[in-house]
């Protein structure tokens, strides 16, 4: 299992469109992929889920991966949320 | 804040029937023109057109959360659409859509969009709640689907 923290720096934050990206993403790989904030969690192929999260600009989310290529999973999502899920603000 | 405190009687639909992406855009943004008839229809039909582009807001399980930022507008309107069939609008998941939230938001507050589509999140996870909104035959009987007035 890995994990790592990262700070959503997006204006919008974790909105439904991030949320799609992070969720498409997500199901490319196999290992199961968790996003957590504060005492809340979310299967992250789950747009729905994600959303519940209400991660907005400023907030830390923890993501933790489990199977064969959660290093991969890990820096890809980790990628995806610094680099403002590809919005430009 | 809950969907059912988001979404009025004239707002919600049950079985209509459209078979395209661009027809129930169509529809809903008449309804919301409607409803804010201080915005044209026009104005609302590019607000939802310009946000599918960006990427379908189609998010999985036959569920769609169509939406636009307005300028002027001094709250959320909300409407739920559900499709006798499912229409496709290239959802994350390939699958045809028939359950529509739709909402138009004022510009701006980030907090409380992201609160909105909790609030919305909240509702649709529930999959008996989803399937009692299929099965709802008449307006009213959706309408109170969404208000937690029927029961399984």
């Amino acid at each position: 299992m890995l994990e790592d923290t990262f700070l959503i720096q997006n204006k919008l934050g974790l909105h439904a469109r991030a949320a799609t990206v992070l969720a498409q993403l997500a199901t490319q790989f196999d290992a199961e992929v968790t996003l957590y904030q504060g005492d809340k969690s979310a299967a992250a192929d789950s747009v729905l889920a994600l959303l519940l999260l209400e991660s907005s600009q400023g907030k830390e989310v923890r993501v933790v991966c489990e199977g064969p290529d959660a290093q991969y999973a890990l820096d890809a999502i980790g990628g995806l949320i610094e680099n403002k899920f590809n919005e430009s603000e | 804040m809950k969907l059912s405190e988001l979404v009025n009687k004239d707002c919600s639909k049950a079985a209509v029937l459209f078979n395209s992406k661009k027809r129930i855009l169509e529809y809903i943004s008449e309804l919301a023109h409607s409803q804010i008839p201080n915005t044209s229809q026009h104005a609302i039909l590019d607000a939802l057109m310009a946000r599918e582009k960006l990427g379908s807001t189609g998010i999985g399980k036959g569920i769609a959360i169509p939406h636009g930022r307005l300028e002027g507008l001094d709250k959320i309107l909300a409407m739920v659409l559900v499709s006798e069939q499912g229409i496709q609008f290239e959802a994350i998941d390939k699958q045809p859509v028939d359950i529509f939230v739709a909402f138009i938001v004022p510009e701006g507050d980030n907090q409380q969009h992201l609160k909105t589509l909790a609030a919305i999140a909240d509702t649709l996870k529930d999959k008996s709640f989803c399937k009692m909104l299929r099965q709802a035959k008449s307006d009213d009987e959706l309408y109170a689907v969404i208000q937690g007035e029927l029961d399984e």
